[in-house]
């Protein structure tokens, strides 16, 4: 569920709004409906590394990675997949990591209120 | 606790997001420039090219059709002069809005906005030099004229239309690299980018170094190792072409010119590259009876291509071409009637003025036996990162007074330090003008009339009409000199010294129809000594030249392929010229088995420079390293700057001079002779080329040795060419270099129709994510041509035409 709001909101809300909106995705989605840690952190996760290889891919392709190629000598790493392996870990990490912090943002708020 | 935990659940993503959306040094925005939405991915662009387009664009008047074809060159058509530089504009931007920024980021001396304070020195030097001061007055020669200054507003209203259909995903991918966003074109612009082919063309300047030689050698020898006439050359003008002028008064030279200064740099070889061949033949010596005209510019290549292809059609014009991105029309060419080219003239339009300040205020200085005060010019450098700069640059009535310390910046190493600087390039002016009336150009006297508006960088107009008119012209605005003034650092105290005037346009060294039946030029002297006129006394080595004239001395039954081989051709007279000399003194019994090998690679040699040639890559490196060997002991001095004798004195000295004291080392006891010099530095060149090639064989080859790349404009890895292992090398006519030659190469054919052929390293695309980027330069790299499509009206079928761009008024 996590999963797909998270790839489905992302997909649509990035064609108008900057890269870092799938932070606020995932720490929204995850800090309402985030059932456990590891599920905040691996759901997002791997929705924006999907979504994101999925969308490099799709551009890159009718390009034969020409570009990919060229970027790939810039940074040094050679082989084009290394390029769009590290868009879609990064973008997923960064996903992840703002999951988590959803969650746990949850459990700090509730802890609050019953306390008080 | 409780807290604690939720505001740290906050702050790290907000961190995050700060973190990857910002650069830092070098490194771009990481997830800003990777993510597929907006960053790079969105620059690659697919094989699949919609047929047609509708725009609507509010600065259109009236219909515009811009047709592409397979090649991705536009063809546009327009009703009006307005549309057809606005669509010019629009299509320019369309391919390459981030190269036309960063070169005049780069020219205008605004580099640190964009990277910050690394770029210092190269900001500062660009300003120091008068570059925006230039700009500024060239501005108001542009926009005094009606026509150009219609012209720059319609391009620069076109760019600025593509610059706001601009999105953060489709914003070309240096801007994502290096981080920074496009901003409003301003017709200044226009005008930097023009000053910067002065910068590029007309900026050499050896007197500092000639001064140095000056007070180290005395006038005689000076005067000997470096004359003011080559000892071989085959001027532009034909010898003994008449003058039908007469000349003005030249000015009196000052008895005493020469005061010394010194600096602290090394000694530097004058750099060869920059030049550029062009000629025409008429229709006596062509296989169709109609004439044939061929260019190709040589500069510092660079990806995105320094020129963009375009056809521009409008009543009263239909022209097809090269462009600079950043100015309007075309500068090399065709048309109906029509064909014209460029090559730099080596015009003396630079000097340096030794200025005596009255104190260390600088606010004074003396000239003409007074005090005279400078004015201040303020230059502020905005700089990424950090605290704006303010640069105070003083100027006299010559110019700028570039550097009052010496700079940390080897482009600078020929500045005289407290001189002020008198060039061309600061002079109000209107280029555009020319390639206004070429551009619409029919016939001799619309040429003639053209070149009257051109100032700098002056250059050899070349032109080939339909009406089988051939002519020449070494065209700029020429100071009136006295002969040599210049040569030497000039004082700036006198008034004898200044610039009094110029050449008349009309009394510029031209011919027309001569009896040869061609013209050409190849930067060589312009004129033989008959010209009354000093331009300058030094001019580009002539050997491509004396090439070029044999070649078609020699010709008959010319057609656009034999043309076409002229261009690529690698004949070096300079191995002609020395090798008789230099291989009887190489001592063969003394050399090793592989050095024995070298030495029949370059005896059985043909002396062309082949990319499969093993003799050509040993024969430049001897003799680059015979030419240190001579020169080096005597011409590098510490703390004083000098240049080496031209190729040309070196050649003399080899071959009419044998004995000559400058073959003696004189950092040694001994007495070295040619022969000795001769025989180190082909040892030398045998042990250097296998360090770093292994033993002589396939790897030696010239191709591999040279190294001939494209490299991207920033110097960017990964966007540059492949290696090409192609032939060419300095001094012949396929002056190809390391990573400078033919930046164009253009054989057009004129008759009932015209017929262009032409190619450059590169592509019409300046996006490294497009197939167009660099597609046409295997085809360039094999030394052949494309046939350019030359359209009378959009309606015209072709089969090349790949898409159709339908502009409307919104």
């Amino acid at each position: 569920m996590v999963f797909l709001i998270i790839i489905i909101a992302s997909f649509l809300l990035q064609m108008v709004l900057p890269w870092w909106l799938v932070i606020v995705i995932s720490f929204a989605t995850c800090g309402i409906l985030g059932k456990t840690a590891k599920i905040s952190f691996w759901h997002p996760f791997f929705a924006i590394l999907c979504l994101w290889i999925g969308m490099a891919l799709l551009k890159s392709i009718p390009n034969q990675h020409i570009l990919a190629t060229r970027i790939a000598e810039m940074l040094k790493v050679q082989f084009w997949p290394l390029v769009l392996l590290i868009t879609g870990l990064l973008g997923g990490l960064v996903a992840g990591i703002s999951g988590f912090c959803g969650y746990h943002f949850r459990k700090a708020m509730i802890n609050l209120k019953t306390k008080a | 606790m409780n807290k604690i935990k939720a505001l740290i659940c906050i702050i790290v993503p907000i961190t995050l997001a700060y973190v990857f959306n910002t650069k830092f040094g070098d490194t771009p925005p990481l997830l800003k420039f990777l993510n597929p939405y907006t960053g790079f991915w969105q620059n690659a662009e697919g094989n699949n090219i919609a047929a047609n387009k509708k725009i609507e664009l509010s600065g259109a008047i009236d219909k515009i059709d811009i047709l592409f074809d397979d090649r991705m060159i536009p063809h546009v058509f327009a009703k009006n002069d307005h549309d057809l530089y606005y669509a010019q504009g629009y299509v320019t931007a369309m391919h390459r809005l981030w190269q036309m920024d960063f070169q005049t980021r780069f020219a205008s001396g605004r580099l640190c906005e964009v990277v910050g304070k690394k770029a210092i020195e190269v900001d500062r030097y660009q300003r120091r030099m008068g570059m925006v001061y230039g700009a500024e007055n060239s501005l108001k020669g542009m926009m005094e004229n009606p026509k150009t200054s219609a012209m720059v507003l319609a391009y620069t209203e076109g760019i600025n239309a593509y610059i706001a259909s601009l999105s953060s995903a489709s914003l070309p991918l240096e801007y994502k690299l290096l981080d920074f966003k496009p901003e409003k074109w301003t017709p200044i612009n226009c005008a930097f980018l023009l000053k910067q082919m002065s910068g590029v063309l007309a900026m050499g300047s050896d007197e500092f170094y000639m001064t140095n030689i000056l007070k180290k050698f005395g006038p005689e020898i000076t005067k000997d190792l470096f004359p003011d006439y080559p000892f071989k050359e085959s001027p532009i003008i034909p010898v003994g072409t008449k003058w039908d002028f007469k000349p003005l008064p030249i000015p009196q030279a000052p008895k005493e010119y020469i005061e010394m200064l010194t600096g602290n740099i090394q000694t530097k070889q004058k750099i060869e590259g920059i030049g550029s061949n062009n000629w025409a033949v008429n229709g006596d010596k062509t296989k169709s009876g109609a004439p044939i005209l061929a260019n190709d510019p040589h500069l510092d290549l660079s990806l995105p291509s320094i020129w963009y292809q375009i056809q521009l059609n409008a009543p009263g014009v239909n022209t097809y071409g090269v462009s600079l991105p950043g100015a309007p029309g075309v500068i090399i060419g065709f048309n109906q009637n029509i064909a014209w080219g460029v090559t730099n003239v080596a015009a003396d339009v630079l000097d340096f003025y030794q200025i005596k300040f009255k104190d260390n205020k600088y606010q004074q200085y003396w000239f003409n036996n007074g005090w005279k005060n400078t004015t201040k010019r303020l230059e502020k450098i905005k700089v990424r990162g950090s605290a704006d700069e303010i640069d105070t640059i003083y100027y006299t009535h010559q110019g700028p007074v570039v550097y009052l310390q010496k700079p940390s910046y080897g482009k600078a190493a020929n500045i005289p330090v407290g001189n002020a600087l008198r060039w061309i390039a600061h002079d109000k002016s209107n280029e555009l003008m020319t390639f206004y009336h070429l551009n619409r150009g029919k016939n001799y006297a619309d040429y003639r009339k053209a070149l009257t508006f051109y100032t700098a960088p002056a250059q050899n107009f070349i032109f080939a009409s339909a009406d089988n008119d051939i002519a020449i012209t070494p065209n700029g605005k020429y100071p009136l000199k006295w002969k040599n003034q210049g040569k030497f650092i000039l004082d700036g105290t006198n008034p004898a010294n200044d610039w009094q005037g110029w050449i008349p346009a009309s009394q510029n060294p031209t011919v027309k129809n001569p009896p040869r039946n061609f013209v050409s030029s190849a930067n060589q002297s312009s004129t033989d000594t008959t010209y009354p006129y000093y331009i300058n006394w030094e001019f580009a080595p002539y050997e491509r030249g004396q090439r070029i004239n044999d070649r078609l001395s020699a010709m008959k039954n010319i057609t656009v392929d034999s043309m076409s081989v002229l261009q690529s051709d690698s004949y070096s007279l300079t191995a002609e010229n020395l090798l008789p000399y230099l291989l009887p003194l190489v001592t063969v019994n003394q050399l090793n088995a592989n050095q024995k090998q070298a030495f029949n690679s370059v005896t059985s040699w043909n002396k062309y420079f082949d990319a499969e040639s093993i003799g050509a890559s040993i024969f430049d490196l001897w003799i680059k390293r015979l030419n240190d060997n001579i020169w080096k002991d005597e011409f590098t001095v510490a703390d004083i700057p000098m240049r080496f004798p031209s190729r040309d004195r070196t050649v003399q000295l080899i071959q009419k001079e044998p004995n000559a004291k400058w073959f003696d080392n004189i950092n040694t006891p001994q007495k070295e002779t040619l022969k000795d010099l001769a025989n180190e530095a082909f040892k030398f060149t045998y042990d250097s080329l296998e360090r770093k090639f292994g033993p002589i064989g396939n790897t030696w080859n010239w191709g591999n040795v040279k190294n001939t790349n494209v490299p991207h404009l920033a110097r960017i890895p990964g966007f540059g060419s492949k290696k090409l292992a192609i032939g060419g090398a300095k001094s012949t006519v396929n002056a190809l270099s390391e990573t400078n030659g033919p930046s164009w190469r253009m054989v057009i054919e004129l008759g009932k129709n015209p017929k262009g052929h032409g190619v450059y390293p590169g592509g019409q695309s300046g996006n490294p994510g497009s197939p167009y980027y660099d597609n046409m330069i295997d085809t360039w790299a094999q030394g052949k041509l494309y046939d350019l499509l030359y359209l009378h009206s959009p309606e015209e079928k072709s089969d090349k035409i790949i898409s159709h761009y339908k502009i409307s008024k919104k």
